[in-house]
């Protein structure tokens, strides 16, 4: 019996010509967004690799000079975007592509792609992302707000109650077909995002694995809107009413919640201007954390503990050169107090992040949204696994001169010198991604809201059969 | 089967929608062989009578049965044996009519081959064309006869009618009107609820009039000539009797 609603469903929007033009616009729609974002992705790339190349080879033509000049030169390191970004692009426009590694200081990442826009691309900023979160659940409305009321207002519902078809079965029949008719519809533009996908990136298993969570995910969100849908539909007598009661939840869902959440959290979880960021590093730097002593008490205590270490009298007698190894001391309690601020700050956008997820009881797009830029990679987890292995980076470069610099000095004399060989010793900064088991780590929370929405919409379906009356 | 049995049957029912008493004490019978027209004007109380041994109304007091069984305590079981036409037989217009008619039969648990749909079809006299053609494209008596091949698939003992030919055309509603009555000659009890005196007159062999959802009169309609029924009607109508 379930078998030959699901069939009937879907005939009907066969025949009624919905599944046509509504898997022609979804087609259009996500085709020109991810192609555009494919587009955008290859580029940013791109300038990527040319930038990075540039750079290192800058670095590694530096000539002759004294080893921690040569480490002020600095070096760019980029986040390599997962192909999966041309998916769901995230946090990319507001992050910084680069980071500027350099001694002595922690910077942030610079040059996010928002900052270098103009005004009129603001009017247009949309990606795949936002199809797929924001808009595509308004098909499923489109395709099951009156999937109760027509009947009703048809009066098969009346035929179908004389036959003796249950509710449950009737509903049932009806969400598996709803389901299988929206799969029909993406079918055409998730086949072209999958080839144009595997023709321009080389997919590893991650990659899959990734996609194919990314997939179920999205799957439970869409299945969230058709039972809510349903749900609707049974509790309205007339379409009308049916698709207005949706629409307010598809705003709720995807428009207030996110911004009353993102209000709410920045009011209740201020985070600091960049002028009191860097200030606070500083002043810290200075002062010392909790019973270190100021700088020059700290430097004091250093020099005490080299002359004994290297049972001299003096530092001009020290064997090994006296600045780069202050400097490593120094640079290594700035960072000790770059690494407490950098957290502070991160555990800050993390907890505003979580906080957000209040306004998930407005609907779950917030979840989605959160879960889709997680796996895609563009989330601010895996912003910070790359700044922390960027920071590594930094360290294993500083430290590199620093070594060369201590080693062909000695006391307080300053001739230290390094030539192409070492700069071009220097390895190449190599990222590599976590694997997917760390992206369904912290997308698990947002994982366990779609799965309560999922349970909660099942269950209102489930209450609502009970009321079906024909 | 015993030709007094009654196949459809009230007893002492009441329905009421809030304060409302739409059925009010209804006593019926319908026996098998028997085309019964429950006449009455707009309220009367006809259609609640059809709802409730449709199961769609819950008697607020008195039984109802059809052959025998609750439609409240074993709704699968009635509704196998009841077959229903509304006033406007309600089918999914972008199925054809044999479509509709394998979807219905389906969902009733009856498996019909593609060529015994067709010749259900047949028999109530839908043209042969028309069988794979949307019923979007039909008249109200092509649905009508969808709606008869329906019970028909089903051999429901039972069949009830709200309607039936309200806006059929005097052709159509004569050919409906023999078709019901070949169906109760071959044993089906038969509940109508109508406005058409002719048409009762024409195939019903009990008519009841209801009035405030009660019964309030019940005869032979082979002992009753046209013009005393709608004398009794309209007497009831006006509240002279």
């Amino acid at each position: 019996m379930i078998v030959a609603i699901i069939r009937k469903e879907l005939l009907a929007v066969v025949r009624d010509g919905r599944l046509l033009v509504l898997a022609f616009s979804v087609f259009a729609l996500l085709s020109g967004f991810f192609l555009a974002s494919i587009s955008e992705h290859q580029q940013l790339q791109q300038e990527k690799q040319a930038v990075g190349a540039s750079a290192k080879q800058q670095w590694d033509t530096q000539g002759v000079k004294n080893p921690h000049a040569a480490a002020h030169f600095g070096i760019y390191v980029f986040k390599p975007d997962s192909p999966l970004a041309s998916i769901d692009p995230g946090l990319r426009q507001y992050t910084g592509q680069t980071l500027w590694l350099e001694p002595h200081k922690r910077n942030g990442a610079r040059f996010s792609p928002a900052a270098d826009q103009g005004l009129a691309s603001r009017f247009g900023q949309a990606d795949a992302g936002f199809v797929l979160v924001a808009l595509l659940p308004l098909l499923v409305i489109a395709l099951a707000f009156n999937a109760v009321t027509l009947e009703r207002e048809q009066g098969t519902l009346r035929m179908l109650h004389s036959l003796g078809v249950s509710a449950m079965q009737l509903l049932l029949g009806k969400f598996i077909g709803l389901l299988l008719a929206f799969l029909l519809v993406l079918l055409p533009a998730m086949g072209l995002a999958m080839i144009i996908l595997s023709r321009n990136f080389d997919l590893t298993g991650d990659h899959s694995l990734r996609l194919l969570a990314l997939g179920a995910s999205f799957f439970i969100y869409y299945a969230v809107f058709a039972a809510l849908a349903m749900s609707t539909s049974i509790h309205f007598h007339s379409s009308r009413l049916a698709l207005f009661a949706l629409l307010a939840f598809w705003s709720g869902s995807v428009l207030i919640a996110p911004r009353l959440g993102a209000v709410a959290a920045e009011a209740w979880m201020p985070i600091p201007a960049a002028t009191a960021f860097w200030a606070a590093i500083k002043d810290d730097i200075q002062q010392g954390l909790d019973n270190d002593g100021d700088h020059e008490k700290r430097e004091a205590l250093f020099n005490v503990q080299l002359l004994k270490q290297y049972a001299v009298t003096r530092i001009e007698d020290l064997p090994v050169g006296y600045a780069a190894l202050k400097r490593s001391f120094n640079d290594g309690y700035s960072e000790r107090v770059h690494a407490l601020h950098f957290d502070s700050l991160r555990d800050t956008f993390e907890r505003q992040s979580r906080f957000i997820h209040i306004a998930s009881l407005l609907g779950p797009s917030i979840a989605m949204r959160s879960v889709s830029m997680t796996l895609s990679g563009m989330d601010l987890a895996h912003q910070r696994h790359f700044e922390d292995a960027a920071e590594n980076y930094r360290h294993y470069f500083i430290g590199l001169t620093d070594d060369w610099d201590r080693e062909r000095s000695h006391g307080t004399e300053h001739g230290a010198q390094g030539h192409d060989d070492d700069w071009a010793s220097v390895k190449a900064f190599r990222y590599q991604s976590p694997p997917v088991g760390f992206a369904l780590q912290h997308a698990l929370a947002d994982l366990l809201v779609l799965l309560a929405w999922l349970v909660a919409a099942l269950i209102a379906l489930l209450f609502s059969a009970k009321r079906l009356k024909p | 089967m015993s030709p007094n049995k009654p196949l459809l049957e009230a007893r002492q029912l009441v329905v009421k929608y809030k304060n409302h008493r739409a059925i009010d004490g209804l006593d019926l019978s319908v026996p098998a062989g028997c085309v019964y027209a429950l006449l009455g004007g707009n309220g009367a109380g006809k259609t609640s009578t059809i709802n409730t041994f449709l199961g769609f109304n819950r008697p607020t007091s008195g039984n109802v049965f059809i052959d025998g069984e609750s439609p409240e305590q074993n709704p699968a079981v009635v509704r196998a044996k009841l077959a229903y036409l509304p006033e406007n037989v309600a089918l999914y217009e972008y199925l054809s009519g044999v479509e509709n008619l394998s979807f219905f039969c389906t969902l009733a648990d009856i498996r019909l081959s593609r060529q015994h749909a067709h010749d259900l079809l047949a028999n109530t006299g839908l043209q042969s064309d028309a069988h794979d053609r949307r019923v979007s494209t039909y008249s109200k008596g092509m649905r009508q006869k969808v709606g008869l091949a329906i019970a028909s698939a089903k051999q429901a003992k039972v069949m009830l009618l709200d309607e039936p030919t309200s806006g059929l055309d005097p052709s159509a509603a004569n050919d409906f009107a023999r078709r019901i009555r070949a169906a109760a000659d071959l044993g089906m009890a038969v509940l109508m609820a109508t406005h058409d005196l002719f048409n009762a007159k024409q195939v019903a062999d009990r008519i009841g009039i209801m009035k405030a959802g009660r019964l309030v009169e019940e005869f032979d309609a082979h002992t009753v000539a046209h013009d005393e029924l709608e004398h009794k009607y309209l007497a009831h109508a006006r509240g002279l009797l």
